[in-house]
């Protein structure tokens, strides 16, 4: 009987508990416009996740110091409340519901990784609140049909298949034969696409074609056949473990291919981490520092480079760069829009055509940044180990020609 | 049993209300009545029986996967929903989706539920830890498999149908909500009934000397995969309606979530007291409340949050809240049994 009780008193609590928890924020308080974002701090995506955390608190920083957003003939300041999505779809959907149903927040910044923003578009769509992303490529994001959502960053497909295409262009225009290792998430499967696409243009042949688990760390089977097969072309895309485990094990078991092409070098420190055993790698990229773009915030990215290593101690990778750039998209949008309706806001945003220091940002009726190319750059290192990522393509912004193919390991 | 009527009303009532007094918590609260779900569902094999299964995500997942495929498969072609890389939304009218869900609902309970008892078959054989690892198995394997299969989407994942447009913007939390909350009601109702059976004495002999509850002439296999397969009615049921509120299906995050709702679904039966009836209705109440708070307050660090509280929990209530309830307040638990020993030792007389 008594048991009651105590069940009956466990649920009045749990009444004052949620009563009590309902904090109130607004979208925008003061002089403050808060953006949320739920952003991978734990799980596998945590050191992107951090990556692109710094970005936004960059631009954030950067922005309110140099005079803020000016809508209506006053002056605000971003700020930005943020959630940990553990890396987990369900996590993010959750939190972008909380987000915006709890916190009342009217303006949302990406997630880290396809998947995620796949899990948080839905919601931010049925709200009709804007969200600006910038590290969700998966081509899929952008066939929907949402209004409400816009990538500063070209989608997933278009990553590598210049890599193919230089390969074939280098083996005098005849067909080359490609191994491929995918992660089976929304982002490398859609490289992956990108991959079989190029592959069919060219009329080239996928002669291994894995997929690998999402707690990437072993690939060896992939890469014993690699070396049994010897293919022209190995492409490899899981995130920041996959290009480390790739780099690790093809050191180790001394893999010999003539081109290397991957994802997530710059994310994963590889030329840092592994020095010259991820020398020739070849990677895909939405940034590098060395482009010219230019913006009045950031000035251009050698500048944005060396700001964000005093900042946070190491050299952004392009995960950092588009996450900041997203914000200036916002601020952009902003004080066009004049206005903080969220249908306004939405229309500004879809009419950006500027220029940063990440590119330029315009955006197709999917939500996608059409106006900005991929790059290639390539892992060089020189005679006392040390080792640096150079651009090798588009040939406009080229820092350095392309070594292919790579030198076999008893070569080097 | 009138106090226990006033107990059970004053529960529903509150959780009719609880949309409307809490309209900002929908999500959440949804969330905890799948996971009270699972915990309860769980307790039949972990608690009751003593089986230590890992394996109840698999009908969570399968039952997930089963409702979205069925309702976009019933009006839409599947393949080109889930095409890798340029999946198409069709837009479901209202009469379509719930049309769908509600025969997606019932393929994800029933199907697997026959898994659950064909597998039952060849795995209950297993005891201890030989069984907790098998179906430790079972769903990492569920997970590696569906992430392969192109028409459920594979590595893409698979976008469930958006909620159609009924004029209100509450309306899919509302409608998740009591889906969700009427699920529990349906799993506690069946749960309660079931316990006060001669199944549940069954089952408590299974945990407590199988072969002696076999020699006594119980067919304890038959009684094992009765057990099993109910669990996976409701699990199935469960994670058919998590696959709509989330939205989105990832094979090994979202469905077949061993590492998560798999571990999660055990630690709350565990907080709360396995092998009772509310104990694991308290554990994933308290654990939700607390892992949301961790998430809010702990940012970055709620992992860690967790892990205390989970080894404070092994340390001071070994037998969770309501063994340590118990224990501490055992006239509370025990008068009720005194009560009736008195009488039917008067009886007796």
């Amino acid at each position: 009987m008594r048991l009651n009780k105590i069940i009956l008193s466990f649920v009045s609590a749990l009444v004052i508990l949620f009563s009590t928890s309902v904090a109130s924020f607004a979208k925008v308080v003061g002089d403050k416009i808060i953006l949320g974002a739920a952003i991978s701090l734990t799980g596998k995506y945590s050191s992107n996740g951090v990556h692109t955390q710094n970005g936004y608190n960059m631009a954030v920083d950067r922005i309110n110091s140099m005079g803020g957003v000016k809508v209506g003939g006053k002056t605000y300041k971003f700020d930005i409340i943020y959630y940990d999505d553990e890396s987990n779809p369900k996590r993010a959907a959750q939190l972008a519901e909380r987000l915006i149903s709890q916190d009342g927040v009217e303006f949302m910044l990406g997630p880290y990784s396809s998947g995620l923003t796949k899990a948080i578009a839905p919601v931010t769509e049925k709200y009709g609140v804007p969200m600006v992303e910038a590290n969700g490529a998966s081509r899929s994001l952008f066939t929907k049909g949402y209004k409400y959502l816009f990538a500063v960053l070209a989608p997933a497909n278009l990553y590598l298949d210049v890599a193919i295409e230089t390969a074939v262009e280098l083996n005098g225009g005849k067909p080359v034969r490609i191994a491929q290792a995918f992660e089976q998430d929304a982002f490398s499967q859609d490289v992956r696409l990108g991959i079989l696409d190029a592959a069919e243009r060219t009329g080239s042949k996928i002669i291994i074609d894995d997929k690998l688990p999402k707690e990437l760390n072993d690939m060896a089977a992939t890469l014993v056949k690699v070396k049994q097969m010897k293919p022209d072309v190995l492409v490899v895309s899981g995130h920041t473990k996959g290009a480390l485990t790739a780099i690790r094990q093809i050191a180790e078991m001394k893999v010999d291919v003539p081109m290397l092409a991957m994802t997530h070098c710059d994310a994963a420190k590889l030329s840092k981490q592994h020095g010259k055993n991820s020398q020739y790698a070849l990677c895909a990229s939405q940034w590098h520092k060395s482009l010219t773009y230019k913006d009045d915030f950031f000035k251009d990215g050698m500048t944005y480079a060396a700001d964000f290593e005093k900042e946070f101690g190491y050299d952004p990778p392009y995960q950092s760069a588009e996450s900041s750039a997203a914000l200036l998209v916002f601020k952009d949008a902003f004080e066009r829009a004049n206005s903080f309706d969220q249908k306004k806001v939405r229309d500004a945003l879809a009419a950006t055509n500027m220029q940063t220091f990440y590119g330029n940002i315009k955006f197709a009726p999917g939500g996608q940044n059409v106006d900005k190319p991929m790059v290639l750059f390539q892992v060089m290192c020189d005679a006392s180990g040390s080792c640096e990522n150079k651009v090798v393509a588009p040939l406009k912004w080229a820092s350095a020609k392309l070594i292919h193919p790579i030198p076999k390991w008893s070569e080097r | 049993m009138n106090k226990n009527f006033v107990l059970y009303a004053a529960i529903l009532i509150f959780g009719l209300a609880a949309p409307f007094i809490f309209p900002a918590f929908k999500v959440q609260l949804s969330i905890l009545c799948v996971l009270i779900v699972l915990a309860t569902t769980w307790n039949i094999q972990g608690g009751e029986m003593g089986y230590n299964s890992f394996g109840n995500i698999l009908f969570y997942g399968l039952g997930m996967y089963l409702c979205a495929s069925v309702q976009v498969g019933m009006f839409f072609p599947l393949a080109e929903w889930t095409e890798s890389g340029g999946e198409k939304t069709f837009v479901h009218t209202p009469t379509q989706f719930f049309q769908g869900m509600a025969v997606g609902l019932v393929v994800a309970a029933v199907v697997p539920t026959i898994v659950a008892g064909l597998i039952g078959y060849s795995i209950l054989g297993l005891r201890g830890h030989y069984f907790a690892i098998c179906t430790l198995g079972l769903g990492v394997a569920a997970g590696e498999i569906s992430g392969g299969i192109e028409i459920i989407g594979a590595g893409q994942g698979f976008t469930t149908p958006p909620f159609p447009n009924v004029g209100s913007l509450e309306a899919r939390g509302e409608f998740f909500y009591f889906l969700s909350f009427f699920t529990l009601v349906l799993t506690f109702i069946a749960v309660r009934s079931i316990y006060s059976t001669r199944f549940k004495l069954i089952l408590n002999a299974i945990r407590d000397n199988e072969d002696k509850a076999e020699a006594m002439g119980i067919e304890t296999m038959k009684y094992k995969i009765i057990g099993w397969m109910i669990s996976a009615f409701f699990c199935g049921l469960a994670g058919g309606i998590m696959g709509g509120l989330v939205g989105y299906i990832d094979s090994t995050d979202v469905a077949f979530d061993g590492r998560e709702m798999g571990v999660f679904m055990v630690l709350m039966a565990i907080l709360g007291g396995k092998g009772t009836l509310w104990g694991p209705i308290i554990g994933a109440t308290i654990f939700h409340i607390f892992k949301e708070g961790f998430w809010t307050f702990f940012l970055g660090w709620q992992y860690v949050a967790l892990g205390v509280l989970i080894v404070v929990i092994v340390i001071y209530f070994p037998e969770g809240i309501m063994g340590w309830l118990r224990e501490k307040y055992p006239e509370r638990f025990g008068e009720v049994v005194d009560e009736k020993d008195r009488k039917a030792q008067v009886e007796l007389k």
